[in-house]
């Protein structure tokens, strides 16, 4: 598709060269620039398969997302309402491009290579600027075209020419308040803080955007009752504020050539807005942008110091106190905090774990939820049932996921550092680090599901959590003591080979399913004691399992 | 007629002296080491010579231009390494090189032949056509040296050139570098490895804090320092001798 593209700028190129632009050499850099973009690794793509060294990830992308837009355009035809579908597909491309130029492009935007790469060359300011937008503007385009051709082409066929054309402009208009939108956020993440800091919201954006992907595929079908979007769309004060709105009502006023005074000023918006912020952002935000970014980038002569992130206030971590109730020896404290620090703050733990977290809400609703009649009486009568088992039981499936994902880490060849020291028993490397995910990662979830059972059940409940608290410590542990044994952070990342992993996972569902088949058992054996009794059987097994763990010996850790 | 003229340079970040008046004249053909420690001037000096930085107080001029009306000139006829690798890893040596040379408006199979017979030289022409996120940090060096060098520029800039540079690649970026000169080339690089400098520089610039505070010969430094060695005269120009007593606290602390 950018070959296309290039070829409509060629056309142009009498235009450039009128400007005093040097085309060949601006065609050059653009060219170059996008054969990088080919090649970047796409955060929101990164777990859905193995990256390979040659595929065209951008084009992967492009086509997921045209996919995406058939479906998305087929709410026009799923709703009567003109300006009711249109709402939703502006909304839908404006959400798409913001998160995309956030999770994505900021890698272009805050790369600061290009300073020291272009300009010793002989490339005048205005060659490059002018490069940098028609860059800009290819990639926008690339995406704009594979997230809105379905839904346009679906409303040219629907509603006709007149509407499908409007709509080729409303959405080229909404593009631009992304940009707009986009801008403002890096502007203010970076006046507010420094370049790491900023590197770290992108990430928390990435992870947001990929929880909302997997998420919204799983939950959206069951919410959205389409019934209810058949009633006529009502216009509130508050939809002079929305862009989309405006958008769909420009295609309405077009579509029915309605041109009264509500829709005038919603066409005026949809022209007016979006054209000045981009005129505004290019005037003044622009400049100050790229300082900053030059400044951030300066190196030389200014060392900033607000780019030291300080994190020891030399008081006592939270870590450290956990780290002193949960482990044995000096040994496995350390790799218990060591564990606990670093996935807190490494981006491609974060990016790989937390969206998984978001998986555990998702499961708990399916599972409770599911039996098809409606969530007022499900709700009602759930007091009634056992589903408290699913609040304490579907944490462990994503929550064992952490152990694969802990063992790599880019800065794998750090973990030299274990085989050089005087570790008797480097099992207790393994068993702090699986302590300290344990401890972080499931039991604030657990804890906190444990509140909403209480509420929901009332203090009946008490022993089923206690004895559920040490049945999942027990499936933990032989989660951990089933799969290959690695230090914390030791891995080179993407070397997931892992032949018996199908197995590995099968037997882990096993270990879990057996677990809860006991605990329904229990309950339904109504021997209330029995669950009281057997908790201190289950803890000692799995003291067993950490028993285990440590006393690994150097020849069973994989390296 | 100085190739090379800088009249009471100074350069502020934000109100920041890192400059604060460089005057230098150098003459065609020579080997100018620039040295200082980190933060001393050296990479905004170099960035200023070379046009990339736009923005200073003072004079320069270089090849008798002034930077900042004729910087597309000057860019064109200079070359320029800078530090700590910076390229674009996703590209090839060929495609970087063919990248770089268009920008020089080279044509395409003169970059091609040029850059491949180069690499050749660097023993990098079985990684041609591979990557280079999985380079190491001396191959990337190579990979800038061959793009800064390839238009054939008059005068050369090197931002700490050597390091990360291996054993071998040193002696030859050496090698390369008296050559450069025998073929009447200029070459103005900055560093802090002593021993290098030493050995081939024509003429020792010695600067901190934003200010020149050596200026001739090896010899004449010498001579001046009454030291041996140019890591003596370096810490003794700088003031910064007091690291006799920082190793001794150092294995103090050890003991304890």
């Amino acid at each position: 598709m950018d070959k296309l593209l290039l070829k409509l700028v060629y056309l142009c190129r009498r235009l450039f060269t009128s400007q005093g632009i040097d085309f060949s050499r601006m065609m050059t850099i653009v060219e170059t620039k996008l054969t990088m973009d080919k090649r970047r690794v796409y955060m929101n793509w990164k777990q859905k398969q193995q990256q390979k060294e040659n595929a065209n990830h951008l084009n992967s992308i492009l086509f997921f997302y045209a996919l995406m837009g058939i479906f998305i355009g087929a709410v026009l035809f799923a709703i009567p309402s003109l300006v009711l579908g249109m709402i939703l597909i502006h909304s839908y491309v404006l959400f798409m491009m913001s998160m995309t130029l956030i999770t994505d492009f900021s890698t272009v935007l805050l790369d600061t290579t290009d300073n020291q790469v272009i300009l010793p060359k002989p490339v005048s300011s205005k060659t490059l600027f002018m490069a940098r937008l028609v860059h800009i503007l290819v990639y926008l385009l690339q995406f704009t075209i594979a997230i809105a051709i379905f839904p346009i082409g679906l409303a040219f066929f629907k509603y006709g020419a007149i509407a499908g054309l409007v709509m080729i402009v409303t959405t080229l208009l909404t593009v631009l308040l992304a940009v707009f939108l986009t801008y403002l956020l890096y502007l203010l993440i970076i006046r507010f803080s420094s370049e790491e800091k900023v590197k770290d919201i992108v990430t928390y954006f990435q992870i947001l955007m990929t929880v909302l992907f997997t998420v919204g595929f799983q939950i959206l079908p069951r919410m959205i009752n389409l019934s209810q979007l058949t009633q006529a769309f009502e216009l509130h004060w508050y939809s002079y504020c929305l862009p989309p709105v405006w958008m769909a009502l420009t295609i309405e006023a077009f579509h029915n050539l309605q041109f009264d005074a509500m829709h005038l000023s919603m066409i005026g918006l949809a022209l007016i807005v979006p054209t000045f912020t981009f005129w505004a952002m290019n005037k003044y935000l622009a400049p100050s942008f790229a300082k900053k970014l030059a400044a951030m980038n300066a190196g030389d002569g200014i060392k900033q110091t607000v780019a030291v992130v300080v994190v020891q206030q030399r008081k006592k971590q939270l870590s450290q106190t956990l780290s002193n109730i949960a482990c044995t020896s000096l040994i496995e404290k350390s790799a218990f905090e060591v564990t606990w620090k670093m996935t807190g703050r490494d981006k491609s733990f974060k990016l790989q774990f937390y969206p998984s977290l978001a998986y555990i809400p998702v499961f708990i609703f399916i599972f409770v939820f599911k039996s098809g009649k409606d969530i007022a009486t499900v709700w009602q009568y759930l007091s009634t049932t056992s589903s408290y088992l699913f609040f304490f039981y579907v944490p462990m499936l994503t929550v064992s996921g952490s152990i694969m994902i802990v063992a790599f880490n880019e800065n794998y060849l750090a973990s030299w550092v274990y085989h050089s020291l005087p570790v008797y028993k480097p099992g207790e490397l393994v068993s702090g680090m699986m302590k300290s995910l344990f401890v972080k990662f499931f039991m604030p979830v657990f804890l906190l599901l444990f509140g909403v059972c209480l509420y929901v059940w009332g203090t009946a409940i008490i022993d089923d959590a206690l004895f559920a608290l040490f049945n999942n410590l027990f499936c933990f542990l032989v989660v951990a003591n089933l799969t290959e044994h690695y230090l914390p952070f030791s891995r080179q990342p993407n070397t997931q080979q892992q032949s018996g992993k199908f197995l590995k996972a099968m037997l882990q569902l096993i270990a879990i399913g057996v677990t809860i088949g006991i605990h329904f058992l229990l309950i339904k054996t109504n021997l209330p004691w029995l669950l009281w009794l057997l908790a201190p059987v289950m803890a000692f097994a799995s003291l067993l399992l950490i028993k285990r763990l440590q006393n690994l010996k150097w020849y069973q850790i994989a390296i | 007629m100085s190739i090379i003229q800088l009249n009471q340079l100074k350069k502020q970040y934000s109100g920041n002296y890192v400059l604060k008046g460089i005057d230098l004249q150098f003459s065609a053909g020579e080997i100018i080491g620039y040295i200082g420690p980190n933060g001393a001037g050296k990479s905004t000096t170099i960035k200023i010579l070379t046009g990339i930085i736009g923005d200073f107080e003072g004079e320069a001029t270089v090849l008798g231009m002034d930077v900042r009306k004729n910087p597309l000139e000057i860019k064109q006829r200079i070359g320029y390494i800078p530090e700590q690798a910076a390229l674009y890893e996703v590209l090839t040596p060929n495609e970087y090189l063919d990248f770089v040379g268009k920008l020089y408006q080279l044509d395409e199979a003169t970059i091609y032949k040029k850059g491949m017979d180069l690499l050749r030289l660097f023993e990098l022409a079985d990684k041609a056509d591979m990557r280079m996120n999985g380079f190491s940090k001396g191959m990337k060096q190579k990979v800038l040296l061959i793009s800064g060098l390839m238009h054939n520029p008059e005068i050369i800039f090197l931002d700490e050139p050597l390091s990360g540079l291996d054993a071998n690649a040193v002696i030859l970026v050496k090698e390369i570098l008296a050559q450069l000169k025998q073929a009447g080339k200029t070459i103005f690089y900055s560093s802090h490895i002593m021993d290098v400098v030493e050995k081939i520089s024509d003429r020792i610039v010695i600067i901190n804090k934003g200010e020149v505070i050596a200026d001739g010969t090896f010899e004449s430094l010498k001579s001046e320092a009454h030291k041996g060695s140019l890591e003596n005269i370096f810490t003794a120009l700088t003031g910064d001798s007091g690291y006799e007593s920082t190793a001794h606290d150092f294995v103090d602390i050890l003991k304890n």
